[in-house]
């Protein structure tokens, strides 16, 4: 089925281009997302199905072997797509000020 | 908050995923309950820390496990869609029949189920003789009174008759019913009997449950049948009672058989009927049963035949026959008089016409009225059992059978349900494509009514398979007395491209 939504004129939701900033600047799993933006679970996670519905971000498990090193479950990962990233540039003009919400530079170097 | 609440807690998290995870479509289920559960890991490990119990960093635990609920009703949503039945089914001429059906097996099953109905079915199955005639005095406005002396009845007999071939005679008493043909008939309850000729079981050509003429052979003790109720109430329903002698008021007597509930329409009501080869001359007035000869039969009008018959003395009686099936009409009788009364009344309520007027000059093909008729035609033959059956589970369902409780309230609802399904079949008709059958939706109200006289007020429908729009006019005018339909061209198409490829 076609979606306006993939095109770069894709109008998001507040909520939705902070969680799509949030993946952007390397906060790439569900509780980073959280702990980031500062909204619920309840939240966080329908908006992410909603995005990856949209083909706006993309899902992939972790791999069993490193997670076994590290003595943890593996973790699911989320990242842009290219129409992703294009609406995620259509948004940040649309709001300015994510940009000063989540600190992108800090996070990617974590 | 003790470290021995830790594991009560942990499952308690792990149970509002498991139900949670129920939600979610199965095809996605267990991956969805392996992210929730990796980031649970996590979250208890970033909020508790591992050597001390924190309410707070709980708190904060469940919280996150409770938006899995939010999660997995999204994810829900997001799947749901592509199972629901698509809206081009709905308000389809198949739906409507199919939904009739369904009515008419339900109503079918409630009627088999019901003991009233099964006895009338019963007894429709074993029915009286044809060219019966109950004889009454015309003198009597009340035709359930006894009018016949037992003198006229032997004269009658007694005579060469044009018009019948049979007679029988009964009147009703009240008498004692005892097991024991020596008791004196005190301290027994009293039972309504009719004394009749020997002859009335035979006239009417009524069966007999338990019935064994060889028992009566020889002995000359007259007869006695029992009624059901009188047969399970003193006879404790024994199925071996034919034979027994016993007491019926002062008359010693075997019993012959028991007569089926409710088979008994005529005048009096009667527990026992006590077979006498002569009634007594002194006695009073009952009722005479005739069968009718042929010429007798070409003499009925309207259920009846006017007799007119001459006394001991040449005086003349005027005597009215009346047709015994008119008595106590059957369910069937009732539901076809209901049924007439409802046509008749069905102009009163709503309009007949079936509203094919279209606004566009072009005629409608042969196969389109065709299918219009044929639905039309279906819905009517669905609705009438769908009546017939129904009046009867009310008519039945609270009331004893063969009560003039239950004639009646089958009578009302037939001719209720009659009235208002027809009425409905006919408004479902006009709101129906009639090219596809489709119930027309989206009413929208076009104009104001103040300027009925100066512009187009009503309202319109359209055909969500994009064939039809329904003008309904607001106020009949003389140039817009009823609704039209306007057959739409291609150029209407983009408006139902998502519909048209249903």
């Amino acid at each position: 089925m076609a979606r306006d939504i993939k095109s770069a004129d894709a109008k998001l939701s507040h909520t939705a281009a902070l969680i799509l900033h949030a993946v952007d600047a390397g906060f790439v799993y569900g509780f980073s997302i959280m702990e980031m933006t500062g909204l619920p679970s309840g939240t966080v996670y329908p908006a992410m199905r909603r995005l990856e519905r949209d083909e706006l971000i993309r899902s992939h498990w972790e791999r069993q072997s490193i997670a076994d090193a590290e003595q943890r479950p593996p973790r699911k990962y989320y990242k842009l797509t290219p129409a992703g990233k294009s609406t995620l540039e259509a948004s940040r003009k649309r709001y300015p000020l994510l940009e000063r919400l989540i600190p992108s530079e800090e996070a990617k170097s974590v | 908050m003790t470290p021995g609440f830790m594991p009560l807690l942990r499952l308690f998290d792990h149970a509002l995923l498991q139900a949670a995870s129920l939600v979610v479509p199965r095809s996605r289920r267990a991956e969805w309950r392996q992210e929730w559960q990796s980031e649970l890991w996590h979250v208890r490990r970033t909020c508790i820390p591992t050597d001390c119990v924190s309410w707070p960093g709980e708190q904060q635990v469940i919280s996150f496990c409770l938006g899995a609920f939010q999660d997995a009703f999204c994810l829900r949503r997001q799947t749901l869609p592509m199972r629901l039945p698509r809206p081009a089914k709905q308000g389809s001429a198949a739906q409507c029949i199919l939904a009739l059906c369904i009515v008419m097996l339900a109503c079918y099953v409630i009627a088999l189920l019901l003991p009233g109905v099964r006895a009338e079915r019963g007894l429709m199955v074993g029915q009286v003789n044809p060219g019966l005639v109950m004889i009454h005095n015309a003198g009597y406005s009340d035709d359930t009174s006894p009018t016949i002396r037992p003198r006229q009845y032997r004269m009658w007999k007694a005579r060469k008759q044009q018009y019948f071939d049979g007679f029988a005679f009964y009147r009703v008493e009240s008498n004692s019913v005892s097991q024991e043909p020596a008791s004196s008939g005190a301290n027994v309850a009293a039972w309504g009997v009719a004394h009749a000729s020997a002859n009335l079981f035979v006239l009417l050509g009524l069966p007999l449950r338990f019935a064994d003429p060889d028992r009566n052979a020889g002995d000359g003790l007259p007869s006695v049948i029992l009624s059901e109720q009188l047969w399970t109430r003193e006879f404790s329903a024994k199925p071996h009672v034919a034979g027994t002698v016993v007491r019926v008021g002062k008359h010693i007597a075997r019993i012959a058989g028991v007569a089926p509930n409710g088979f008994w329409k005529l005048p009096g009501k009667v527990d026992a009927w006590l077979l006498e080869p002569e009634p007594e001359t002194a006695s009073g007035a009952g009722y005479v049963v005739a069968h009718l000869t042929p010429a007798g039969a070409a003499e009925m009008w309207a259920q009846c035949v006017h007799i007119t018959a001459y006394g001991p003395d040449d005086s003349e009686d005027d005597l009215l026959g009346v047709s015994i099936e008119d008595y106590r009409p059957g369910p069937w009788s009732i539901y076809l008089f209901a049924l007439l009364l409802a046509l008749l009344a069905l102009p009163a309520i709503t309009s007949v016409s079936l509203g094919e007027l279209t606004v566009s000059p072009q005629r409608t093909s042969w196969s389109r009225r065709l299918s219009r008729w044929s639905f039309l035609c279906t819905k009517v033959a669905f609705l009438l059992p769908i009546v017939y059956f129904a009046s009867l589970d009310i008519a039945y369902a609270f009331t004893t059978p063969y009560s003039n409780a239950s004639a009646y309230i089958q009578l009302i609802s037939t001719f209720g349900f009659t009235l208002f399904g027809l009425r409905w079949v006919l408004r479902d008709q006009r709101q129906r494509c009639p090219v596809c059958l489709r119930l027309v939706e989206h009413p929208a109200q076009v104009g104001q009514a103040s300027r009925t006289f100066l512009a187009w007020n009503g309202t319109e429908l359209m055909c969500m398979d994009g064939h039809t729009l329904l003008h309904v006019p607001g106020m009949p005018t003389s140039w817009f007395d009823a609704q039209r339909w306007l057959y739409l061209d291609t150029s209407w198409d983009f408006l139902f491209a998502g519909s048209l490829g249903d």
